[in-house]
């Protein structure tokens, strides 16, 4: 099959740099006590479960008790920068109705196909210094996430992208 | 018996070496069926979505964890059907393009992968059409790319620190974490509209998208060359990489798939 592709190529000129935008930001409710926290250990990962990845690509900038910090803020460990995980995001639907329904996996044990593409996942941010510098100055834990938001299509949502259900802080000694 | 297929740093790319990439590429893009360009950037995203990324469970609850496996499949059927249109004695293998160098943190893109036209001709390693009928709205334009500033692409230091994690799993979370930085990177947008390498759904159309999962491909066979070639779990070894007739254990050592990333071998006694 011979296809006409549309209008041009006609050169376009070397991209400006990219605009990115802030989406809402996340603040852990409740601080995590840090008396819970082992005193030793060689790394610290704050496991982030069950992120959705249907909608636009974004940054997540970690920060261990900073609550204010934004996009604008240092990455930094001065700032209480973490680390980040990033989302390479399906940029919406584009399948018919019902298509990007998630379904868990079918009870039938004869269905060989893989779960469906958009269940939830797993990010996890390698955070020791960030929490090494809580248990040394024996502050609570309090988490904020501001997801920077890089590539979005005309059907993905545009503020409210970060959703997850909880984060594991996990220590290895 | 045919011989290993070098693939190289596009930015180490003779001109020569760089026009029979062009003219492969040109090529695969003006075949429609299932030999073509529109085919295989079509199997990651729109309209197939086989890609695998983060863990997927099959039958059981158990997470597989299969974005390295499943993409080195992809890329070496790519390769597979570029080197066909590559003229009777192909040499050419993927290039990869190396983000973490210092070319690539001043300018970006590198010049051949970036340049729109080479010698007053279309360059099609710097943009491909989509198109996608069968997507919801339907999909026929070029493809879009809004590169990030180039000072914020991964470092070799962030890279090399991730060879020393021992476990595959823990490897393959981290090394997939830099990935989707790097294609939100590169999609981008201009303020109104996303890059291509932005969106899982057409990503597989920009040319780009081939170098950067090489660099991938290439991060995970430097991890294996010091964490061993069959380190990974068990049970994912007689998993099918669908739509491939690949298992995970077909595709740990490349050079039994017929490409190497090491361009030169020397004896020493």
């Amino acid at each position: 099959m011979s296809q006409n592709i549309p209008n041009n190529p006609q050169p376009q000129s070397r991209t400006p740099q990219s605009m990115y935008a802030q989406g809402k930001v996340f603040q852990s409710t409740t601080p995590l006590p840090v008396s819970t926290v082992p005193e030793q250990f060689v790394r610290a990962d704050l496991e982030f479960i069950d992120v959705d990845h249907a909608g636009p690509s974004f940054e997540a900038r970690v920060f261990v008790n900073n609550p204010n910090a934004n996009m604008n803020t240092p990455p930094t460990e001065a700032y209480g920068f973490a680390g980040c995980f990033n989302v390479f995001g399906h940029g919406g639907c584009f399948g018919d109705p019902g298509h990007c329904d998630v379904h868990e996996k079918r009870e039938d044990s004869f269905d060989p196909r893989l779960s469906h593409p958009l269940i939830p996942m797993k990010k996890v941010v390698i955070a020791t210094a960030a929490i090494r510098k809580a248990v040394n100055q024996r502050t609570d834990i309090h988490v904020t996430v501001v997801p920077i938001i890089k590539s979005w299509t005309e059907k993905s949502e545009a503020d409210d992208i970060l959703r997850f259900d909880h984060i594991n802080l996990i220590t290895y000694r | 018996m045919a011989s290993l297929t070098v693939r190289k740093n596009i930015e180490s790319l003779t001109p020569a070496e760089l026009q029979v990439l062009r003219d492969a590429y040109l090529r695969l893009q003006s075949i429609w069926d299932n030999r073509g360009y529109n085919y295989f950037a079509g199997l990651h995203g729109i309209p197939n979505w086989y890609c695998n990324h983060h863990d997927r469970s099959i039958r059981t609850l158990q997470n597989l964890r299969l974005f390295l496996p499943w993409h080195r499949a992809y890329l070496l059927y790519f390769e597979k059907a570029l080197r066909d249109q590559a003229g009777p004695d192909p040499k050419i293998g993927l290039p990869w393009w190396d983000w973490t160098s210092a070319t690539s943190h001043t300018i970006g893109v590198p010049a051949a992968l970036a340049e729109p036209a080479v010698d007053g001709r279309f360059n099609p390693l710097s943009r491909a059409a989509i198109y996608a009928p069968a997507a919801n709205p339907p999909i026929w334009r070029w493809t879009r790319r809004f590169p990030g500033d180039p000072r914020w692409l991964p470092s070799a230091a962030l890279v090399n620190s991730l060879l020393d994690l021992s476990q595959f799993r823990d490897f393959s979370i981290q090394l997939e974490d830099i990935h989707d930085y790097v294609h939100g990177w590169a999609g981008g947008n201009n303020g109104s509209v996303g890059g291509d390498m932005g969106n899982l759904g057409t990503a597989a159309w920009d040319p780009l998208f081939w170098s950067h999962h090489c660099t991938i491909d290439r991060i995970w066979y430097m991890w294996q060359l010091r964490q061993g070639v069959n380190n990974i779990s068990p049970e994912l070894l007689p998993v099918v990489l669908q739509p491939f007739s690949l298992t995970v254990e077909d595709v740990l050592n490349v050079n039994a798939l017929g490409y190497e990333y090491a361009i030169s071998k020397v004896a020493i006694r």
